[in-house]
């Protein structure tokens, strides 16, 4: 690549800078949003509630932020600082090493207490939402830590995982999980082939984002489309390219 | 740049502000070259690189035919097209030359007459440099990834070496002996280093996507084991489940100053770890291409303000900011995969071998020369200029000062 301006360093940049010059073709979602908080907020809302008739609560994957958002460290840092806070609940999902879910943590204890209505192990979940989530925030648990720091007897373990809470990670050792989340990863797993597979059919292997958002969809895809943009160009299994006529999606061979 | 020169004159800056920051400038405006050339020998790809660290004249490059050549790296001939001469080579007529793929050269550390490589014949090697014979060989059970020795150790001359067995082997270059062992890894060690800041700690990476710190005089096991995602490591139950990877740990390489590692995996993931307390810094460097089975050779700048990390990925090599994660540049101008590249740390130079047989030379590219030293053209050599009418030339440069 041909570069007519070298890259400078920090301490050599020219004191005049252009104001506002915009890099073309990069339109930032959602009115330039800076804070990753309502950046989680607007992805909330991209989240398709009337599909779970509303049992799950919403979710968001870690990698669709860095979509958005250009430096990746920053944008993990600040998710960090969330989930020290209490507000924010990190998942590891299962189909993919490094795919984290994200929901705020009053809307998970809301959804699971509501599913949790008039079953036999209501009252340990109960017990579990308020010991362990408001004090540990790993996304795992080891027998030991579950044992002796939380008091929690095998039985009421084995409930925990029968009512969805947690999930077998290692012998010994449970993930946490949402429950009945298994159709959720279903049709994302789906919807998220059938995108890549629409980018990957596409003359030249790339796409429009602004042509990919208006095509129709079919049946497989469930999720809004810029939900799944969002998780293709994050995961980087498809390379942002800006343009005159827009974002361009190209497909990875990797 | 006047600026920072004037500041130094007076004291007003300290004398190391201006060379990190030029050296930052050139690390940032690497190029191919087409001055500078090196001698192209081997027949196959070049699996490993090794500038020497006293005087940064000579490099040694392994390769897959068995063959190890050594180069003259200084440019005396005061003309800039200059091609990398080979001093000597190891070739396949000599007798001692191993019998498979070379996988890593390593200089001793403190003079080169010595040099020590290792090789998919099981065997190691110490050689000395003026006969190049060997003066010693270290035969072992299964393929050899990897060796090092320790660059700074006063109190110990040992070489850590990585092979298909679990088990780290530490030979002892003074005695000959190789009964130090280290146990704790599971699959095949594919890579091992040593602090470039305390003489007895040593990193490994296996394909057990585990990376361990050992402290050599310890009797019991490793101190750490890193862990991705810095839970606790107190507990035994907890230990077997630490990964640093999802996959195979191929890459290991020290910061300079020797308090940060990095790591890259199968997992097309780099991670950045404090060496001190093993804690993963989170760093998102995004994805890193990693599709080797074997080591692969990296290597971080030294001497800039903003350090950063040369990975090869594919068929070019990346070049990340080591604290931010960003994805500067991408060098791109092999044929073929990338395996290992060096870093000169003097010139701000970058040497980098491939399977497509050759070294390539990133140089800083200097700043275009103006319009008055048209004369001196043949001199500096053609860089690319042609004869244009002066009225015609654009007399604007990119200088800020």
């Amino acid at each position: 690549m041909n570069r007519k301006r070298a890259l400078i360093s920090d301490t050599f940049k020219v004191k005049k800078t252009r104001n506002g010059t915009e890099k073309f073709g990069a339109v930032s979602n959602g009115d330039g949003l800076t804070d990753v908080k309502s950046t989680v907020e607007y992805l909330m809302t991209l989240f398709p509630r009337k599909l779970f008739n509303d049992t799950l609560p919403q979710i968001v994957f870690k990698h669709q932020l860095y979509s958005i958002h250009s430096d990746k460290t920053l944008v993990d840092k600040e998710l960090n600082k969330l989930c020290e806070r209490g507000e924010l609940l990190m998942f590891q999902l299962g189909f993919d090493a490094e795919a984290f879910g994200l929901i705020f943590a009053s809307d998970y204890k809301a959804k699971v207490l509501a599913g949790e209505e008039g079953r036999e192990t209501q009252a340990t979940v109960k017990k579990f939402l308020e010991k362990v989530l408001s004090s540990c925030t790993d996304l795992s648990f080891s027998k030991d830590k579950m044992l002796r720091e939380f008091l929690f007897t095998d039985s009421e373990i084995t409930q925990l995982v029968k009512s969805g809470v947690l999930t077998v990670r290692d012998a010994g050792s449970w993930w946490l999980s949402i429950p009945n989340s298994g159709k959720f990863t279903k049709y994302f797993i789906q919807g998220r082939k059938a995108v890549l597979g629409m980018v990957k059919k596409s003359k030249y292997s790339e796409v429009l984002k602004a042509e990919l958002e208006e095509r129709r969809t079919t049946s497989h895809v469930k999720f809004h489309m810029k939900y799944h943009i969002h998780d293709i160009v994050g995961a980087e299994l498809v390379e942002s390219i800006p343009t005159t006529s827009g974002t361009l999606l190209r497909f990875v061979d990797s | 740049m006047l600026g920072f020169l004037t500041a130094r004159q007076a004291g007003l800056d300290d004398p190391l502000r201006l060379r990190r920051a030029e050296s930052t400038r050139r690390v940032l405006s690497l190029k191919l070259n087409p001055d500078r050339d090196v001698d192209r020998i081997h027949g196959n790809g070049i699996n490993s690189l090794d500038i020497e660290a006293v005087e940064g004249r000579y490099m040694l490059s392994g390769g897959a035919d068995g063959v190890i050549v050594i180069y003259d790296l200084e440019n005396f001939s005061g003309k800039p097209q200059y091609t990398c001469k080979t001093v000597c080579t190891v070739g396949r007529s000599s007798r001692h030359v191993h019998k498979f793929s070379v996988e890593t050269v390593q200089w001793y550390p403190y003079d080169t007459g010595m040099f020590v490589s290792s090789s998919f014949d099981k065997t190691m090697k110490v050689w000395d440099t003026e006969t190049l014979k060997p003066a010693d060989v270290f035969e072992f059970e299964g393929n050899v990834y990897s060796h090092h020795l320790s660059p700074i150790a006063r109190k110990h001359s040992l070489i850590a070496v990585g092979t298909k067995n679990p088990k780290i082997q530490l030979c002892d270059l003074k005695s000959g002996s190789r009964i130090h062992v280290l146990q704790g890894h599971r699959a095949e060690v594919l890579s091992v280093r040593w602090s470039p800041r305390y003489e007895h700690i040593l990193a490994t990476a296996s394909a057990d996507s585990k990376v361990k710190v050992w402290d050599v005089r310890r009797a019991s096991g490793s101190l750490l084991t890193l862990d991705q995602h810095n839970g606790e490591k107190s507990k035994a139950s907890s230990e077997a489940v630490n990964t640093a990877h999802n996959g195979r740990v191929n890459g290991l390489c020290f910061t300079g100053d020797g308090l940060y590692l990095l790591t890259t995996g199968t997992d097309d993931r780099m991670r950045l770890w404090n060496s001190a307390t093993g804690e993963n810094t989170l760093v998102n460097y995004g994805k890193v291409c990693n599709e080797s089975r074997k080591r692969l050779q990296f290597t971080v700048s030294h001497g800039c303000s903003p350090e950063f990390v040369f990975v090869p990925c594919g068929s070019s090599v990346a070049v990340y900011a080591l604290h931010t994660g960003e994805l500067v540049t991408m060098l791109r101008g092999h044929y073929n995969n990338v395996d290992c590249c060096e870093f000169h740390p003097d010139y701000q130079e970058l040497y980098s071998g491939g399977k497509d047989c050759n070294i390539l030379a990133w140089v800083p590219v200097l700043r275009a020369s103006d319009v008055e030293e048209e004369s001196n053209n043949a001199i500096k050599g053609a860089v690319g200029q042609t004869s244009v009418n002066p009225a015609f030339q654009d007399a604007w440069s990119s200088e800020e000062d």
